[in-house]
């Protein structure tokens, strides 16, 4: 490490200035002179075999060029999908939930192709809908899926492909211990059940994708998080080697895990393949919504304690409604599975999950993963059972969490966190223990997620001729500030001026590969990445000044940007590049590559940990809710940019609070009930706690750059059981569902014959 | 279905003289990002409620989503492209910089329209009028504390330098 | 995104321009807040609109002896900044700075909100509480109605296609004080109430118009100093269920806001 420490410094963000001018250019905001614009025909039923479709109408439309359906993909491989490729471009012969593509129409303008998209006649012959998880378990229920489909990426161990004769789409479960003699032993043994509702992500900008096919490959730009496996779908698509497809991911608005995998590329690959053109395919957020979803849960948890409050079992039984396809469905089945039962010593465990098809949008990647759906149940349980065991609730957490290096999986990375601590933190800024007032309450809880970020990175460090620094990165930068985050990291390595880095990211036809953007992984494994790019680059670079001016490789070290030979010279880096080429022009590349060796040998990388608190008012006639007071920790180890943090653990905590409070995708049999922004309501300015404290923790506990862990999920994780264990205490009586809406909050405090305890 | 109309006309955008036929569904989303190229602008909820594609006609806020470029024919439009004068940022963006108050920045635009507009009319709002007045707005990443924390700082440099 | 279905544009130089221009599939575009909405939704599907931005005839508030009149082409904002409106009739600027955002204030209309007979309005019940007329003229002559005859259900009004609400007139004489109070938790109103100590007709009366909760808002006069009970009168109230809450909620809390608008003007008493 060199130079004055442009990292831990709250430094501006990289993209700040583009983003107040708007000159920030979206995936959006690229256009083609020779474009069609394509419009999307969507099913207008839930479950239902095409009978036909009839183009005329929208063909007679001037300006309408073609109109694509399934059927017309002739030699292309129609599907996509990294677990299991079952998810058609374009409905095949049946559609499987309302609002699913079945046409694409190509216009010359915008207008053009949406007045061809409502002229376009489907004729349906319907089949009987399974909008929800009990009806699609039904013994004589129909299958949606009643024929397999090749397995996508094998690196997915988790993906079952064997045919199957029920509508459960995945199976997990993770057990050690015995349950059955642990429960028998306990003296007080806690029942939770709980509902966690459907979600949309609403990133602002909806998916989008300009696309050309031709014999030169494919060329995409999209708002992909992973454009490297939208690559890897495509190229299977069309039977195309990796090297002829390029997908770019320029600035994204917003994506929180919403625009992981393939989404909208597959659509606009089509259209252009069948035009010969352009085509740029830019959906509404309504159309959005109808792309993909958070899956909902229904889980129910029992615990046992000994009297004095130690955990000795717990079972957990998942049951998730994942919707029409697989997408990451499978993955955030196994995360809940995984995350449900939190960071406590649990000697006995059991848990079950089942995700289960229905005819609803498919269900995908959304901050947190699984997290926000199990940590509900477990953190209300341990609720429920400090009142049933007669425990301060913060007592009772205290007494089981694991401590710093204790093993929350077995065969898993130890826990790389305080979380004791961090607990304490919460609850003494929350004021837990004084007085509260009538109708008011106070929650916290605290979570840990297996940080699902495979620790496969590539990154370049190219120092160029003027002494100024690219760094080349497929990682995306979403909102969450990778950016600013990985320029400071470069920088501080190579002890230059931050003005002189400037990061190049998401091409997977010039920057290196990077599995994905998600999970929290960027800041710990690219950063990684580009630290190694750094010391590689900065070797490289002694070894030419060592060549070039005669001094020996052993004397030579690097400071300030520069190679320094003690008592023989300083050059800057361009000198050091200009003379050893001895053209004036030349650069020089480090390479950072990242593995799971050493200290990644052990996974996850990092355990995305999170620990919040509220305060919260319910007003005794309506039931509506207000939060008081939020409090956030981010105990990420190292903050290498502080604001960001902040940043991130409000940002997340307040979709939390959407979710706890407003959120939910309400859907009547396979009808969507509210598929807009009016209806699904999500946090507004005036909506935001009175008071709020987000505080950093950094212990340098992580195996990130200077002790860095992930960020950006973990303060999202615990928000639902923290408010409904505010709101439960406000009121006197336990909430059993998500949102909790001011009707459900009403219902739930003039419901006859409920106590405070989970278990009557 | 009838014959659509193609309207002429002329409008002053970001101070720019700007002439042309729209036609008659256009909105002004679509002429200012797809006719001017003034990408800027976004879209994203269509129903007015986002705000992500706010611009200033005649010094008011408008949902360009919703309104028609037809309708621009006479007036003087403000879009965050003419925020800054001659490249220097106003007090309202540079305090969105200063404050971290873009992550994704989608709504970005939006938001400094709209706090353009509301310093306009009442140069020394309080937290709760700013956030009344920014309640039409939606940002998905930041949690609105530090977009909050930038309109009151832009108005405290802006009362100070009047 | 989406678009805007086809329509052809007329831009009338005068309101008598424009009404030889209306009909049924030939309508009138005011500030477009719904409208537009609408089409984009494909619930309206007009073969051309006629737009009225551009009529200055219709953006007046002027006083008419004790009468408040407001043209058809008054946007919320204009309305709410008027110094006539704000000292004459101060309930009214402080209704409208609740409806919708700025945006949709600085676009949308009194009229149109009353034409859409949108029924989760904050506009239309405040409007009845005052009595308000509505004048509407089309090419062969003009009448005009009370709030409670133009206003017929859920985006169904009285005006005929070939009609433009051309003038909200609204008394203000007998006022003694008029407060508003909403309870909204979504993007629209659930229950709003207006509450109004007047005199009218040589009769001081308390009243209660309860907005935005059933298909259109219910208007209910009290003696000075009778007891009102907002869960007696919310008992009679046909709430309609949507994703805001059920029947039963709404009826609750219509109960408790009509409890506390009473509360608020009871305070406001010098």
């Amino acid at each position: 490490m060199n130079g004055s420490p442009t990292v831990g410094q709250s430094l501006p963000r990289a993209d700040s200035r583009a983003k107040v001018t708007g000159e920030a250019r979206y995936a959006v905001d690229h256009v083609l002179a020779d474009m069609l614009h394509g419009a999307v025909v969507r099913s207008t039923r839930a479950h239902a075999i095409i009978e036909s479709i009839d183009k005329a109408a929208a063909l007679a439309i001037p300006g309408v060029v073609g109109v694509v359906a399934g059927a017309d993909l002739g030699s292309l491989f129609p599907r996509f999908g990294h677990l299991i490729a079952d998810h058609p471009v374009l409905a095949i012969d049946k559609v499987n939930y309302m609002g699913e593509p079945v046409a694409l129409v190509l216009g010359e303008t915008l207008h053009a192709a949406h007045d061809g998209a409502d002229a376009v006649i489907v004729d349906y012959s319907d089949l009987p809908v399974l909008g929800d998880i009990a009806t699609a378990l039904e013994d004589d229920a129909v299958l949606i899926h009643p024929e397999t489909y090749p397995a996508g990426d094998a690196a997915f161990e988790e993906a079952i492909t064997e045919p199957r004769n029920d509508n459960v789409a995945h199976e997990a479960s993770i057990e050690w211990g015995d349950i059955a003699a642990a429960f028998e032993e306990a003296d007080v043994v806690v029942t939770t059940s709980v509902k966690y509702p459907k979600l949309y992500a609403y990133a602002m900008e909806p998916y989008n994708a300009l696309s050309i096919v031709n014999d030169e490959g494919i060329d995409v730009v999209t708002t992909a998080q992973h454009p490297f496996m939208v690559r890897d779908d495509l190229a299977r698509m069309f039977s195309l080697p990796l090297a002829k497809v390029r997908v770019r991911s320029p600035v994204l608005g917003g994506g929180y895990g919403s625009k992981s995998y393939t989404k909208i590329e597959p659509l606009a690959s089509v259209g252009s393949w069948y035009s010969g053109r352009p085509v740029k395919v830019a959906l509404s957020a309504e159309e959005a919504i109808y792309t993909t979803r958070a899956d909902s849960a229904h889980i129910t948890v029992r615990s046992g304690f000994d009297s004095a409050g130690k955990l000795l079992a717990r079972e957990f039984e998942i049951l998730m409604d994942t919707g029409a396809y697989t997408d990451n469905g499978t993955l955030v089945l196994a995360k809940c599975v995984n995350r449900c039962f939190g960071p406590y010593e649990t000697p006995n465990l059991k848990v079950h999950g089942r995700a289960v098809f229905t005819n609803t949008v498919a269900s995908s990647s959304y901050r947190g993963f699984g997290a926000p759906q199990g940590n509900l149940a477990g953190e209300l349980n341990m609720d429920q059972a400090a009142e049933r065991l007669g425990i301060d609730p913060l007592e009772l957490r205290k007494l089981n969490i694991l401590p710093p290096g204790g093993t929350i999986v077995p065969g898993k990375r130890g826990l790389d966190a305080d979380l004791g601590a961090d607990l304490d933190i919460v609850t003494s800024t929350l004021d837990w223990g004084s007085e509260s007032q009538h109708m008011t309450g106070s929650g916290f809880g605290v979570s840990a997620s297996d940080a699902g970020a495979y620790p496969v990175s590539t990154a370049q460090v190219r120092v160029l001729v003027d002494g100024s620094v690219l760094v080349m990165t497929g990682a995306t930068e979403m909102g969450q500030g990778s950016k600013t985050v990985l320029a400071q990291i470069a920088a501080h390595e190579l002890g230059v001026d931050l003005a002189k880095v400037q990061i190049v990211q998401s091409d997977t036809g010039s920057t290196p590969y990077e599995r994905t953007t998600g999970a929290s992984r960027t800041t710990v494994l690219v950063g990684l990445a580009v630290q190694r790019a750094c010391q590689d680059a900065l070797g490289k670079l002694e070894s030419m000044a060592a060549e070039t001016f005669g001094v020996s490789p052993t004397e030579i070290k690097t400071a300030e940007g520069t190679v320094v030979a003690p008592g023989t010279g300083e050059w800057p880096y361009a000198e050091v590049v200009r003379s050893w080429f001895g053209a004036r022009s030349g650069e020089v590349t480090g390479v950072g590559l990242v593995r799971a060796t050493g200290e990644l040998e052990m996974l996850p990388p990092f355990w995305e940990v999170g620990t919040v608190g509220v305060t919260v008012s319910v007003d005794c006639d309506t039931g509506r809710v207000s939060v008081d007071h939020l409090v956030t920790v981010g105990d990420v180890g190292f903050a290498i940019n502080p604001t960001l943090v902040e940043g991130q653990d409000l940002g997340a905590s307040t979709q939390g609070l959407g979710a706890a409070l407003y959120e939910e995708l309400i859907y009547d049999g396979g009808q969507l009930e509210n598929p807009n922004l009016v209806e699904y309501r999500v946090p507004h300015a005036t909506d935001m706690p009175a008071r709020i404290d987000t505080i950093v923790v950094e212990r340098g506990d992580g195996v990130g750059p200077y002790g860095a862990k992930g960020a950006g999920e973990g303060t999202l994780n615990p928000m639902g059981g923290a408010v409904a264990a505010a709101v439960g205490r406000a009121i006197g009586r336990w909430p059993t569902e998500l949102p909790l809406t001011a009707e459900r909050v009403w219902l739930l405090m003039n419901e006859e014959g409920r106590g405070l305890n989970g278990e009557d | 279905m009838t014959a659509e109309s193609a309207i002429e006309i002329t409008t002053f955008v970001n101070g720019t003289e700007q002439s042309g036929y729209v036609p008659a569904r256009a909105t002004v989303a679509e002429y200012l990002r797809d006719d001017l190229g003034l990408t800027g602008t976004k879209t994203s909820c269509e129903m007015e409620v986002c705000g992500v594609c706010s611009v200033l006609v005649d010094g008011r806020p408008v949902s360009a989503c919703a309104a028609l470029a037809a309708d621009l024919d006479g007036t003087t439009v403000t879009t965050v492209e003419g925020l800054a004068e001659e490249g220097r940022l106003s007090h309202l963006q540079q305090a969105f910089i200063e404050k971290s108050a873009a992550q994704c920045g989608f709504c970005t635009p939006g938001f400094l329209i709209m706090a353009t507009a509301l310093l306009a009319a009442n140069p020394d709002p309080t937290r709760h009028e700013i956030a009344e007045y920014l309640d039409g707005n939606i940002c998905r990443c930041t949690g609105y504390r530090p977009i909050i924390e930038a309109v009151e700082l832009a108005a405290t440099r802006m009362r100070e330098s009047a | 995104m989406s678009v805007l279905p086809p329509f052809a544009l007329h831009r009338p130089q005068s309101v008598d321009e424009a009404l030889g221009l209306i009909s049924f599939d030939d309508m009138p575009l005011g500030g477009g807040t719904e409208l537009l909405l609408a089409m984009r939704m494909r619930v309206l599907r007009p073969d051309t609109l006629v737009n009225l931005k551009q009529l200055d005839e219709l953006k007046s508030i002027r006083l008419d002896g004790s009468d408040l009149v407001i043209g058809g082409g008054v946007t919320h904002l204009a309305a709410s900044e008027s110094a006539l409106v704000a000292e004459h009739l101060p309930i009214l600027p402080k209704v409208l700075l609740e409806v919708g955002n700025p945006r949709v204030r600085a676009s949308g209309t009194l009229a149109g909100n009353l034409v859409f007979a949108e029924p989760k309005s904050d506009v239309i019940p405040i409007l009845l509480a005052l009595d308000a007329r509505v004048h509407l003229r089309s090419a062969s002559g003009s009448r005009q109605m009370t709030i409670d005859e133009f206003i017929i259900g859920p985006y169904y009004c009285a005006r005929e296609p070939e009609e433009l609400l051309t003038e909200i007139r609204i008394p203000t004489a007998g006022i003694a004080r008029a407060v508003y109070l909403k309870y909204q938790t979504m993007e629209r109103p659930t229950v709003g109430v207006a509450a109004l100590d007047m005199e009218r007709d040589g009769t001081e009366r308390r009243r209660v118009v309860i907005g935005a909760v059933a298909e259109t808002p219910t208007l209910l006069d009290f003696a000075p100093g009778d007891q009102i009970d907002g869960a007696a009168i919310a008992a009679t109230i046909e709430p309609i269920p949507d994703i805001a809450g059920s029947a039963r909620y709404k009826r609750h809390v219509t109960g408790v806001y009509i409890d506390r608008a009473v509360a608020a003007l009871d305070a406001e008493r010098p």
